[in-house]
């Protein structure tokens, strides 16, 4: 594993540029635990001060340092995106494996779910999720709803490699062998399916924060908990572009493209890593 | 691909379609594609998106149509106008009425004549019939705006002559006439001559409208979004010729959006009057666009509402049951961070009960000024003075080292534009408070006498200055040990009225502005109108609280000459002085509105040094601004 | 023939199960919030003091349908159900009595104008531009569009339709930034009318192009590169077939059937984009009334602006899906 991250990182200028953008975005988020300044509080420092060497990243109208504020905020938002990414994999690493081992009517029940909730606007019905849980629908709960929302792209994914293990010989050995059907699937089938696990865990990763900023900006979560998207409900609210406090709107945009950008560069570079052909084609065409 | 790209060339035809034949069934509106810039006026109308837009039966309320469109301001009349500054010629407007109601000696009977060659748009004439039926109509309907009022006080109404009306009272009342007085609004006069032909006016949706002002309805948008009136041409015949010619051709109010369009907006000269913005929005368009100003042409900018953002209570939930802890909670707020948080420093405060503008400091906060700095407090077996009448000061100190000469130095002007003074926080004093009323403290966290935490959910509204206010009042109650938790609701106030909330950040009381008189307000805080816990409380008594010694002022007021200004001020006093010893709401400060005028195609507009009108252009009372306009041009 | 037919059926069939699970969906989900707010929205209401008995009695109805406590669960679920089949969800509460149906009837078509036009544009140009740029993986142009693509691609919605409001309604003014149309300017079928809607319309419309391109593009890149690798390319090439031909009928159309699969399962994320759009830039459509819905504290809304949306999508897929066979020969030859 550690030599392929290895090679990854010598020979993938992308894979490379990923793990830098992401990288820094998360030690940026970690300085957080380091932070004395607690992120709820308003009015701690002067406002509207321009980034400075006091302030590298100025301070907003609330009268925020927003160095240590958008550390809070990136390090809650990569914890919500995670916790979401982890509890969608469990759905869809079970319903993918499950579907295209046991194949059958299993298969086409799984698959008649699966495409029902790919066809779901999600947006609007989290909106609803909102609108009747308000002050119930936390970080957590929202990161499960989304997980469960957020499964069936990646399921068929695993469905379809799966599938092809099937009918592979060391799963007939397995079979013939007693190996239980749970067993193989976890044991046998599970690492093939790693890498499309990892390079999906990137795409979910940035559905979900994209969308957890979508939900805050709107100010249809708890908006006291600062995130990426808190920080842009109260820039807005305070208008802070038009008045010139740019450094309030620009920085977490910056850094948020930064990390959806890293995050895109290592998914596909991993993706590349795992379907070799077009790997080769560029090595001829270099 | 041929196939392909004809199919989706159909779906999207299809879609054409559907657009078209959905705004088929809008009104006819003459086509004319460009409005005489110089000869039009933009205005904001803060009510956002109309859902329901060709509504215009104003007698019918909450069916989706608008209300500050431009319908009440420039097509509705009634008797008369209060303005909560100064007025074009004195506060009190008489419109269609020709001079003050006239009450019998025991006010149960209220006499009003009516001006002549007055005429509806569509050109009959107005006379007394019209008001008989407005008054009989909303009586027999319930259901409509007024419906409630006029039924349970008027015993009958009868017009004398073409242009004389006689209410008969069931009760004494000696406030009657301000159902017909507009702040903000008031009871709109019907055309009779177009509801009598209507077989269920609750269903009418009266368009196109027909009005006794000096504009007429041009166009609207199919989607809410603005609606364009024009002058009439007999606007002469019209009450408010007497006050001059309206200048602008062609009236829009439109929804700005949020703040950021808004200003964008107005310094592309799309927009000529900004309802509302931010305090920051508001320090940005003054150096951005050099042809805006807002009412005082420095800090801190805005206009004084006659409205009081205050500390809400929900006196049906037992946390609030104990004086001591009201005063306890109203200790632990530092007003300083307050006005920071909330203006930006351009708050005006007011410790007591009654907003600090029009003529109500003069009226109230000055001579109360020894009183309340007197009042004394016990906690904790020691008797202290709360108040600091020079906190004030100290918050205009603290901006200046932004604003620079922009803020006042001479004390009077600090005071009328910062406030009186306020509560000084104290917490040792906060604690004992909560001691004495059997709350416990571990730590530094507070539990109630129950053994429970003393937490405490404050509502307020998802944006704006009171959210802000709101956010730091919890902030200072939890740095103080109280477990507070802003909740963002964007129905508080929907939920205000039926109770649903612990501490709303809001505001109940509101009064005239220009008039010493409190009814405006206090008169639904009797307990004959209290609900249940779960009910509907009618405005304004959201905090559902109750006292004898308020009723008793309450009464008193209602039997007292609405002209009687000594008289008036005295009740006012004795209302202040039992807010200050109970403090079932907190007062904190003005509202103040942001409003801001663009000087690019129109001058003339009310401002602090020409306080002729309130700026605030969703209030009814704003149309006599437009007499006063000079096109620039 | 028959084939198709089969296939259409069980489409059509797949279309209902969307839309009864979503629907369903809905109604359950409506259901988390521990307050019944039948007494409280009536309440709310009647504060108004204008209503007549029969707008009441209607919204009672549908809020008794869905909250009501007189009736087991199972049976609110058929009755809301009977009256959604008959297109009523009883009478808003935002634009009182209005129903509900008549606001959405009102919204919808500006956001399916707007989801088809912008989804037809991305797909096309996306592709298009993905196949030369997977076929001639030398060209510069093509290379820069592919980064830009990339960077734009993983950005939320929010983010790039907030840009764009900035850059081109405050930096450099020069595009109209909310609404559907001007003031002033008369619905119909007049030309001013219609350059209104489509000025009005490019920067939405833009923010949403361009968030989709991107996927098309690298999708479409990928794809053809991997088909130029297959024997019948390089025998085309050496049997000296025109390039321009072959990037057309061999590769691009090849890959371009796996991408019309792809574009049906997209449908339901680049709703939720329109809906975000459509509020940054106030666009009277389904998104801004839902938002609306949502602060107007109105259930019954609410549920029918998401129901009718789990409808819309279902129903645009169904229309892809139907003519994803169409293109491809393996059907056609059937």
């Amino acid at each position: 594993m550690f030599s392929v991250f290895k090679d990854l990182l010598r020979y993938n200028t992308e894979f490379a540029i990923g793990v830098v953008l992401v990288g820094v975005v998360v030690v940026y988020a970690g300085l957080s635990f380091f932070s004395s300044v607690d992120p709820t509080l308003m009015y701690t420092v002067m406002p509207d001060m321009a980034p400075s060497a006091e302030h590298w990243f100025g301070t907003n109208s609330r009268g925020q340092d927003m160095f240590w504020q958008l550390s809070f905020a990136f390090r809650n938002t990569l914890v919500f995106g995670l916790l979401v990414v982890v509890l969608s994999r469990i759905i869809s690493i079970t319903v993918g494996l499950v579907s295209g081992y046991l194949g059958g009517a299993t298969d086409r029940a799984l698959m008649f779910v699966n495409d029902i909730f790919v066809a779901l606007p999600i947006f609007p019905i989290l909106v609803l999720f909102y609108f009747t849980m308000r002050s119930d629908l936390n970080t957590v709960n929202l990161a499960f709803l989304m997980a469960c929302l957020g499964w069936p792209f990646d399921a068929r994914l695993i469905r379809s490699v799966a599938l092809g293990l099937r009918h592979r010989e060391f799963t007939r050995h397995a079979v013939f062998s007693g190996m239980s059907a749970r067993k193989i699937m976890f044991e046998e089938h599970l690492p093939y399916v790693m890498p499309i696990i990892f390079s999906t865990a990137m795409a979910n990763l940035i559905w979900a924060i994209g969308l957890e900023v979508t939900l805050a900006v709107l100010g249809f979560t708890n908006i006291n908990i600062p995130t990426v998207g808190t920080t842009i409900y109260w820039a807005n609210n305070h208008s802070a572009l038009v008045v010139g406090v740019w450094w309030w709107v620009v920085i977490p945009v910056v850094l948020i493209v930064m990390l959806f950008i890293g995050l895109f560069l290592l998914a596909v570079s991993i993706n590349e890593y795992i379907d070799p052909r077009s790997r080769l084609r560029r090595m001829e065409r270099a | 691909m041929a196939k392909l790209k004809a199919c989706l060339l159909a779906i999207s035809l299809v879609v054409a379609c559907q657009i078209a034949l959905a705004q088929d069934e809008e009104p006819e509106a003459p086509p004319l594609q460009e409005l005489p810039r110089e000869q039009t006026l933009i205005l904001q109308n803060p009510e956002g998106t109309i859902r329901n837009p060709g509504w215009f039966n104003l007698w019918v309320s909450g069916a989706g149509g608008g209300l500050s469109t431009g319908l009440q301001q420039l097509m509705m009349d009634t008797f008369w106008y209060i303005d909560p500054n100064q007025g074009i010629d004195g506060p009190n407007y008489n419109s269609l009425a020709t001079g003050p109601a006239e009450y019998n000696d025991d006010y149960t009977e209220m006499t009003v004549r009516l001006r002549e060659g007055v005429y509806w748009s569509d050109g009959v004439e107005f006379t007394a019939d019209d008001v008989v039926y407005t008054v009989e109509t909303q009586m027999n309907t319930p259901g409509m705006g007024w419906s409630g009022a006029f039924s349970q006080q008027v015993e009958r109404v009868e017009a004398l002559d073409d242009y004389t009306v006689r209410f008969t009272l069931n009760a004494p009342n000696s406030r009657f006439h301000s159902i017909f007085s507009v702040r903000w609004n008031g009871a709109w006069i019907m055309p009779k001559h177009i509801f009598e032909e209507v077989d269920n006016v609750l269903e009418y949706d009266f368009n196109p409208p027909v009005g006794l002002g000096p504009y007429t309805l041009h166009s609207f948008d199919p989607n809410g979004d603005w609606y364009i009136w024009e002058k009439r041409e007999d606007w002469d015949r019209t009450a408010m010729a007497e006050f001059g010619e309206p200048a602008p051709q062609y009236v829009i109010y439109r929804n700005g959006g949020p703040t950021d369009r808004r200003l964008i907006e107005m310094r592309n000269g799309n927009l000529d009057v900004v309802h509302d913005l931010t305090p920051e929005g508001m320090f940005a368009i003054v150096q951005q666009d050099p042809t805006a100003r807002g009412w005082f042409s420095g800090f801190p900018y805005a206009h004084p509402d006659p409205t009081l953002p205050m500390v809400i209570f929900n006196h049906q939930n037992e946390k609030f049951q104990d004086r001591r802890v009201r005063w306890a909670l109203t200790l632990m707020l530092d007003a300083r961070a307050l006005s920071m948080a909330s203006y930006r420093g351009a708050a005006t405060l007011t410790a007591i009960a009654i907003p600090p503008t029009g003529t109500h400091p003069d009226d109230y906060h000055i001579p109360m000024q020894e009183w309340v700095s007197n009042f004394t407090l016990e906690a904790g077996g020691q008797a202290f003075q709360p108040y600091n009448p020079d906190l004030t000061l100290q918050i205009a100190d603290m901006v200046r080292g932004q604003f620079g000469d922009q803020v006042p130095t001479d004390e009077d002007e600090i005071r009328r534009a910062f406030g009186y003074g306020w509560w000084e926080q104290n917490l040792e004093a906060a604690a004992a408070l909560l001691e004495e009323a059997g709350f416990t403290r571990r730590g530094n966290d507070w539990y109630m006498p129950n053994g429970e935490r003393f937490s405490i959910r404050v509502m307020i509204p998802p944006d704006g200055v009171i959210n802000r206010l709101g956010t730091m009042i919890a902030q200072n109650w939890s740095q103080a040990g109280v477990a507070a938790q802003v909740e963002a609701a964007p129905d508080s106030w929907d939920r205000q009225s039926v109770g649903d909330f612990e501490v709303n950040i809001a505001w109940s009381i509101e009064t005239w502005g220009g008039h010493p008189d409190l009814s405006f307000f206090l008169d639904s805080w009797h307990s004959q109108y209290l609900a249940e816990p779960g009910e509907l409380q009618p405005a304004r008594n959201w905090q559902r609280w109750s006292h004898p010694e308020l009723d008793r002022i309450i009464e008193e007021v209602r039997r007292t000459d609405f002209y009687d200004l000594e008289a008036n001020i005295e009740l006012g006093k004795q209302f202040i002085q039992l807010m200050v010893e109970e403090m079932p709401v907190i007062p904190i400060m003005s509202y103040n509105v942001f409003s801001v005028v663009s000087e690019r195609y129109w001058t003339g507009y009310p401002t602090a040094e020409n306080p002729y009108a309130n700026p605030v252009n969703n209030w009814a009372n704003s149309r006599y601004i437009l007499t006063q306009l000079e096109s620039t041009q | 023939m028959r084939a198709y037919l089969w296939f259409v059926a069980k489409r059509a069939l797949q279309l209902l199960a969307i839309v009864f699970v979503g629907i369903s969906a809905s109604f359950f989900i409506s259901h988390l919030s521990p307050i019944n707010p039948v007494e409280q929205t009536l309440g709310r209401i009647t504060t108004r003091s204008n209503i007549s008995p029969e707008a009441i009695a209607s919204l009672r109805a549908a809020l008794t349908d869905m909250y009501g406590v007189d009736e087991p669960l199972w049976n609110r679920f058929v009755n809301f159900w009977v009256r959604f089949v008959q297109g009523d969800m009883g009478p808003s509460l935002i634009a009182f009595p209005t129903p509900a149906m008549t606001l959405i009837q009102r919204a919808l078509p500006w956001t399916v104008g707007l989801l088809s036009v912008t989804v037809v544009i991305t797909w096309l140009v996306g592709n298009l531009l993905g196949g030369l740029a997977g076929y001639y993986q030398n060209n510069r142009l093509l290379k820069a569009f592919g980064v830009l693509a990339m960077g734009v691609q993983p950005i939320p919605y929010y983010i790039v339709a907030f840009i764009l409001l900035i850059v081109f309604g405050f930096v450099w003014p020069v595009l109209p930034i909310s609404g559907g149309f001007a003031m002033n300017v008369r619905p119909g079928w007049t030309p001013e009318f219609v350059a209104s809607v489509i000025r009005h319309a490019i920067l939405p419309a833009t923010s949403i192009v361009l968030v989709g391109m991107g996927l098309w593009f690298l999708g479409m890149r990928a794809l053809v590169s991997n088909i130029i690798t297959e024997d019948y390319v390089t025998y085309a090439e050496l049997a000296g077939v025109k390039r321009s031909r072959i990037v057309g009928s061999y590769v691009i159309r090849n890959a371009m059937i796996p991408q019309l699969t792809a574009l049906a399962m997209t449908l339901g994320g680049v709703f939720s984009g329109t809906v975000i759009t459509e509020q940054v830039f106030s666009y009277p459509g389904l998104g801004t009334l839902l938002v609306d819905a949502v602060n107007g504290g109105d259930y019954g809304l609410v549920v029918a602006v998401t129901s009718v949306a789990i409808i819309a999508v279902a129903v645009a897929i169904f229309v892809v899906d139907l003519i994803y066979p169409i293109l491809d020969p393996r059907i056609r030859v059937e």
